[in-house]
Parts: structure tokens; C-alpha cells; sequence
């Protein structure tokens, strides 16, 4: 009975916490422009409206268009099966690091063929801006991952992310640091401000907006709710490691644990809001300036995991 | 103001031209043709404040092109083969500018006779090719997301540098100028207020002003001042409007929203003059429509309190570190380019072009009050913002002003019903893009026969193809957008 309950919340957890995610955001900048805004919920209504509608595909496309964002999206629910995002997961499967980065990747290379099959220009300059991009930030994910794997001698994300020791001030910095580099990266993963601005109608400014500029209907609501569900992803690893920060944090039982979780997700989503809002893009040219400070984050988390491990 | 039109050699006018244009203070304002039958130059002189026609008689439809020497003429000679069928000989990038593929070959609207040989180069459009490795061609619109007007860019580029933009406007083409040489001059204000409907009042004076002096008519100093003040109103919301733009095109969307409902309040003033937000049918012939001496208390209290929320919020954006990272040395026109392209508005003044149409020539109150000229010296995205920015408050200061010395009167005078007989007017503004030209010309029973006009656009859209030069693509948004140009102004 409870294996169950604890299935059915992970299912409702991954369907509907990515909505959620996107619709704080959009939520908390509207109030911060000082409109109403669209209702939290609204990401839902978007998706179903879309699932409804028909499908216009240019005569150009072959079918890697189609197949791409439905292997993206499977990729990405992988992910979802796979890493430790949420701390209430019915069955924790052995996670890899490295699997799990080059899965996030091998989602990312499934979006980039799609948008070179649309064969528009936009297309085509987004594809490689999101590969510029991603080649730069992948280091730091991967670092920042690493140095959490170090610290606790395992590449098991599993068996990091369920540690129960007797904290120490180290601990926690390393789990701080790690997180800000998770979740700074995960901004330029997820084609954020203040690399990329996703409420913008300049296609030629866009990244990921612009790979997508050809789908619709169906395929776009796939693209859409995959990418909402790699930002939970994301923000829920991040606000796991922020978590997890504070000793007491391991004390709770499992449910107060997963509310915690959730909130913690949901707040990093307020945060974005309010980053969104308050910060301005930066030129295309200082963006790798941005991912160098996310890259030493995760260099400061290593080297700090590699110390501590020397000294014990 | 008093218009001397001069016969002239039409092989005489390139030279003449020239040692025109090396006088300081020396522009030319517009190139066109009546009829087709002769070319028309309008010369402006900025210190005397005076304007001289060249008229040059032309016995076939070809001549020399001006634009090998005179680059600022290119786009006029091209808009003038269009319409006309005069074709300059030499000119580097003859294409067509209004007309498209559809009309048919020996379509010349505005041509009286249409004597002239099909065009020799048809209608078909070829952008310029850049050829070499690693070119990346971008077509963009002419239907652009979101809401603005229709236009077509095809940028060149190399990886995500700009190497050249090419510009292909003429999608707003409603044959305006020729419907307005066909109609009564009592019903033209209300369609010269619609060719471009974010400059109405501009356009309204434009026309006014033009018609006035085709009669020596003055108007009422209070007329002069209410017109004053529709224009600058129109100034301060649009300028709002264009940083609330930029802010949105940076991303930086709190300052975009806040600048966005100043916008709103600052069309409120535009309704207490006008009982309009848009300023339409305000500005007539004679005067202004209304008098709304009883708002003008309120708009003066409202126009303050403008002034007061306005400048903490352009401040914060225009000091932004990270703002002025986006907008520093990106989009640069050099100071000699924009002469030689005859920039005009804000985008001249950002590169240090020294010509304000409110200093140089009488429109409402001008020249005799007027705000200061807002100078900047490096033509960059950073220093139209700049201009703007400080324009708002010199004029939200001269609003004040005008305001305070509001004479008392009548708000118009009565027109005649005809207008002379072989007249010329001329209606010279600062629109808040920049310089706007109307030009009328009368028949023998005093109708209008022939009426120009020249958007600030049309000298414009040429700098902003040099400003994308070398820049990223994804800076293009915020280049476009410091310049704020109009597709129907210029389209017409």
C-alpha cells in the first residue's frame, strides 16, 4: 500500500511539478511587472490546448523532426526515472554521474537535430549557439556532480544523495557549492536569463526558443513539457544539495523531507522569477565570462571534497 | 517662409550639389519630381533657416546618378525611378524601393505622361551577395513576430557577425502621396495624419505648416503654442515608448514595464490637450481644433508628476552596469557617416550631428522657444538611448514652460477656401524621429497637384544598415530598436 502511495506521488510529482515550476516563474515576474499574470496552473492548460491542436510540418522535414522531440523527451523521462531529484523516489535505480550528464546531453543532441531538420535559419544559428553553449557549460555540471561523488567516495548519485552522516562545516560547504553551481548551470542548461531570454519574440536573439520555432501542436507541447520537466530536474538536484546543506535536514522522516524538497524546488522557481526580472541579458559575447564563474563554483566544490578527503 | 525656385542645368546639379552640401550648415532636404518632367531639389539651409528649390527640366528619363558622389541621395533616386521612370545611369545599387514583382512593368504612379520605355532592370529583386567561406544567409520577415510593421532584412553573415544587412522595405506601400495630390486640402489632414500614425501630430503640422505658407498665413500665438505642445507631448510618449524598447530588448523587464505605464500616462497628457491619446485630429490648417484651456491646469500638475516618476526609473536603467555592457559601442555610426548619409533626429544627434529642425526652422513656437540641443559624440545603441533619455526631460521641462507663457486668444484662424495658384509650401517639423518634410505644390486653380513628403525614415534606414555592421546578430534586435524606425512613414 504505501509502495503504491509513494509510486503515485512520484507520478503526480513528475507530471505536475514541472508545471508548477514554470508557472511560479511566470507567476512571480508578472507580480514583479506589476500585472496579474496567467494562473500557476496555466503551464496545463497551455499543454492540453496544445495536445489538441494540429500539426503544420513543413514539406522540407523528413522525419527526424517528429522522431527528435519524442526521443527527447523519452530521454528526458529517463531522467527523471534516474536521478535523485525528489527524495521520496519509490525505487532508486543506480544512477551514474556520468550517465546522467551524457543522457542530459544525448537529450540536447536529439533537440539540435530537430531544429537543423526544420532547415530554417533560425534553426540552424540556435543549433549552434545551444552546442556552443552546452559544450562550455558541460565541465561545470560535470564538476560540480563530481565533486559531491569525491566527497563521498561513490559516482552513485543514489548513494550521494541519501548520505546520512554526522555533518561538519565541510559538508555543508560543499554541498552549498555545489548546489550554486548545479543551479547556475542549470540556467544556462535550460536557456535562462541571463543567457538567453525565454519571454522574447526576437528570433534572432533566441536559443532554445528559436530550435523550436518549427514544431507545433502536439510535438511542441512534448518539447515543452520536457524541457519544464529537465528544469525540475535541475532545480530539484540544486535544492536537494541546498538542503542537505543543514544538518538537520537528515533528521526529518521522508515526508517532511519530500514537502521540503518540493518547497525547495518551488522557491528556486520564485528566485528565478525574481532574477528574471531584475537582471538584464548578457551580450552573447560575455556569456562565457558567466559559465567561467560557474565553472570555478564547481572547481572551488572539488577542490574542497579532494581537501577534506586528504585530511581525514 | 519665403521658397526661391532656381531653373538649374540638370548635368550642372551634381557639382552644384556638391559645394552645397561642403558649406557648413548646408543639408539637402528631399529629391523628387513633380511630374516626372524635371527633378526637384530641396536645399536646406540650416543658419538662415531658409530653403531654395532646383528645379532642372528633363528632356528623356535618363540622367546621371548623383549617388556616386552624394551618398545620402541613393535611396531618393531609387524611390524616384519607382515612381516616376527617371532612371540615374551609375547609381551602384538601382533596385526598386516601393513598387514590387506585382505591378506590372510601366507602372509609374505619380508620372503625368507615361511616355517612358519599360524599365530596362524589371521589377525582380536581388539582394547583395557576399560570397566567401563560411557565409550564413539570414532572411528575416517581412511578417516579424510580434506586432511591429513589415519589412525584410537579409543579413550576411559570418559565423554570428553581421558582414552586411540589406533592407527591402515598401510592404506598407498605399500610394499616399498620390491620393493626396488628387483630394480637397480641407480632407487631407485627416489622411496625412494616418500615413503615419505614431507621429500624428508631427504629420499634422507638417501639413499645416505646409499649407499656411503656401498662403503667407499666420496663425494664432496661441495656435503656435498648443501645436508646440501636442508635438512635444508626442515626442515625450513615443521617447518613453522607444526606452521601454531598449529596456524589453535587454531583457531587462521591470524598467520595460515601468516605462511602459509611464508611456500610458504620458498619452493621458496627449488626451487632455487633444481629447485624443493619439493626437488625431487636433492640428488643422489655421490652428488647432480645440482650445482645452480648462485641462491645461490639470495636464500641467500631470506632466509634473511625469517628470517626477519618470527620471528615478530612466536613471536606474541607464546607469545598469550590465545595461550599459549591452549597449556600449554596439551599432556604431561614425560621426562622418552620418553626415555623408544624412542622418537626421536622434540618430544624428547621437553622432554628433548638430541639426535640430526646432532650432532651425519656424514651426508652433519654434525658433523662437525651444529645448536645448541633446548632443552625443559615438553614435553607439548606448548614446541614442542617451539623447532620448535626455530629450524626455527637456522637453518634459519645455512642456512646463509652454505651459507657463500660454497666451491668450484664439486657437485658429480661418483658411481660404483655395489655395494660391502656383504656389510652393513647405512644412518642416522635428518629429521625434527627426526631421519630416512636407512639400505642396499648387496648380494654375490653386489645387494641390503634387505633395512630397519625406519621413525622417527615409535617411534613416540607411544608417541603421551601417549600424549592423560588424555587430552580432543578436544584437541586431537592439540596434533596430535604438533606432526606432517607421516602416509606413516611409513606405507611405
Amino acid at each position: 500500500m504505501t509502495a503504491l502511495l509513494h509510486w503515485l506521488t512520484f507520478l503526480l510529482s513528475i507530471i505536475l511539478l514541472p508545471v508548477l515550476t514554470l508557472g511560479t516563474i511566470r507567476k512571480t515576474k508578472a507580480r514583479l511587472q506589476n500585472r496579474i499574470g496567467p494562473p500557476i496552473c496555466q503551464p496545463i492548460y497551455d499543454l492540453v490546448k496544445l495536445s489538441r491542436k494540429g500539426e503544420t510540418i513543413s514539406s522540407t522535414m523528413c522525419g527526424v523532426f517528429r522522431l527528435s522531440s519524442l526521443l527527447a523527451f523519452a530521454d528526458i523521462l529517463v531522467l527523471a526515472w534516474l536521478t535523485p531529484w525528489l527524495c521520496f523516489k519509490p525505487w532508486a535505480p543506480h544512477s551514474n554521474i556520468f550517465m546522467v550528464v551524457y543522457l542530459f546531453a544525448f537529450a540536447r543532441m536529439f533537440t539540435l537535430l530537430g531544429s537543423l531538420d526544420s532547415g530554417s535559419a533560425f534553426g540552424a544559428f540556435s543549433a549552434s549557439r545551444e552546442a556552443t553553449l552546452s559544450l562550455l557549460v558541460e565541465p561545470a555540471v560535470l564538476l560540480a556532480l563530481v565533486s559531491l561523488g569525491i566527497f563521498f567516495g561513490s559516482s552513485d548519485l543514489r548513494v550521494i544523495f541519501s548520505h546520512q552522516t554526522n555533518q561538519t562545516f565541510t559538508d555543508s560547504a560543499i554541498w552549498i557549492a555545489a548546489g550554486l553551481a548545479i543551479f547556475f548551470s542549470s540556467l544556462v542548461e535550460l536557456s535562462r536569463m541571463p543567457v538567453d531570454d525565454p519571454t522574447t519574440h526576437l528570433e534572432l536573439t533566441m536559443i532554445h526558443e528559436a530550435m523550436i520555432l518549427e514544431a507545433s501542436g502536439r510535438n511542441l507541447a512534448l518539447i515543452e513539457f520536457a524541457h519544464a520537466l529537465k528544469m525540475s530536474i535541475f532545480f530539484g538536484l540544486a535544492s536537494q544539495c541546498f538542503l542537505r546543506a543543514f544538518p538537520q535536514f537528515n533528521t526529518f522522516n521522508v515526508y517532511s523531507q519530500g514537502g521540503l524538497n518540493i518547497v525547495g524546488i518551488l522557491g528556486l522557481a520564485l528566485f528565478v522569477g525574481l532574477l528574471e526580472s531584475l537582471i538584464v541579458k548578457l551580450q552573447w559575447r560575455k556569456v562565457p565570462e558567466f559559465i567561467a564563474y560557474i565553472l570555478s563554483l564547481s572547481l572551488i566544490a572539488s577542490l574542497a571534497a579532494i581537501g577534506a578527503g586528504v585530511i581525514k | 517662409m519665403n521658397i526661391d525656385i532656381i531653373p538649374i542645368e540638370a548635368e550642372l546639379r551634381q557639382d552644384a550639389l556638391l559645394s552645397w552640401l561642403n558649406q557648413p550648415g548646408k543639408r539637402l532636404g528631399l529629391i523628387t519630381s513633380n511630374d516626372g518632367g524635371q527633378i526637384v531639389t530641396l536645399l536646406l539651409d540650416t543658419a538662415d533657416s531658409a530653403a531654395t528649390i532646383w528645379e532642372s527640366q528633363m528632356s528623356d528619363c535618363k540622367y546621371s546618378s548623383l549617388t556616386p558622389r552624394i551618398t545620402q541621395a541613393h535611396w531618393m533616386e531609387r524611390t524616384m525611378w519607382d515612381m516616376f521612370g527617371l532612371e540615374p545611369t551609375h547609381h551602384p545599387r538601382l533596385k526598386h524601393n516601393l513598387l514590387h514583382e506585382p505591378y506590372e512593368e510601366k507602372f509609374y504612379p505619380l508620372r503625368k505622361e507615361n511616355d517612358v520605355v519599360a524599365r530596362s532592370g524589371h521589377r525582380q529583386y536581388h539582394s547583395l551577395k557576399v560570397k566567401g567561406d563560411g557565409i550564413y544567409e539570414i532572411p528575416v520577415g517581412p511578417i516579424h513576430a510580434g506586432i511591429i510593421e513589415p519589412g525584410h532584412f537579409h543579413f550576411s553573415c559570418v559565423g554570428e557577425i553581421i558582414f552586411n544587412l540589406e533592407i527591402r522595405l515598401g510592404y506598407v506601400h498605399r500610394g499616399i502621396e498620390k491620393k493626396l495630390s488628387e483630394m480637397n486640402w480641407q480632407k487631407q489632414r485627416f489622411l496625412v495624419e494616418a500615413a503615419a500614425s505614431d507621429s500624428a501630430a508631427a504629420y499634422a503640422l507638417a501639413h499645416a505648416v505646409a499649407l499656411e505658407s503656401c498662403i503667407d498665413l499666420v496663425v494664432p500665438e496661441k495656435a503656435q503654442h498648443l501645436r508646440s505642445l501636442a508635438l512635444e507631448i508626442e515626442r515625450v510618449a513615443m521617447h518613453i515608448g522607444d526606452l521601454a524598447g531598449l529596456a524589453a530588448d535587454v531583457g531587462f523587464l521591470a524598467i520595460s514595464s515601468s516605462l511602459g505605464r509611464l508611456r500610458g500616462a504620458s498619452l493621458g497628457l496627449a488626451d487632455l490637450v487633444s481629447g485624443n491619446r493619439f493626437l488625431k485630429g487636433f492640428i488643422c490648417p489655421g490652428g488647432v481644433i480645440q482650445d482645452p484651456d480648462g485641462n491645461l491646469s490639470k495636464l500641467k500638475a500631470k506632466a509634473k508628476n511625469l517628470q517626477k516618476e519618470l527620471e528615478p526609473v530612466v536613471r536606474y536603467f541607464l546607469t545598469n552596469q550590465v545595461v550599459l555592457d549591452r549597449m556600449e559601442n554596439i551599432g556604431k555610426v561614425s560621426e562622418r557617416l552620418a553626415k555623408d548619409f544624412g542622418l537626421v533626429g536622434v540618430a544624428g544627434r547621437a553622432s554628433n550631428q548638430m541639426y535640430d529642425v526646432r532650432h532651425h526652422f519656424s514651426a508652433g513656437v519654434y525658433p523662437l522657444l525651444k529645448p536645448a540641443i541633446v548632443l552625443e559624440k559615438e553614435g553607439d545603441v548606448f548614446c541614442r538611448a542617451k539623447v532620448r533619455a535626455n530629450e524626455l526631460v527637456d522637453s518634459l521641462a519645455f512642456i512646463d514652460m509652454l505651459l507657463e507663457t500660454m497666451p491668450c486668444g484664439s486657437h485658429s484662424t480661418n483658411m481660404p477656401d483655395a489655395l494660391r495658384a502656383n504656389a510652393v509650401g513647405l512644412g518642416i517639423v522635428e518629429a521625434h524621429r527627426g526631421e519630416l518634410i512636407h512639400l505642396v505644390f499648387t496648380d494654375e486653380q490653386g489645387n494641390c497637384k503634387r505633395y512630397a513628403i519625406k519621413d525622417p525614415s527615409v535617411n534613416n534606414w540607411t544608417g541603421l544598415a551601417i549600424a549592423a555592421r560588424n555587430n552580432l546578430v543578436s544584437d541586431f534586435p537592439l540596434c533596430n530598436k535604438s533606432f526606432s524606425l517607421s516602416y509606413s512613414g516611409h513606405d507611405l
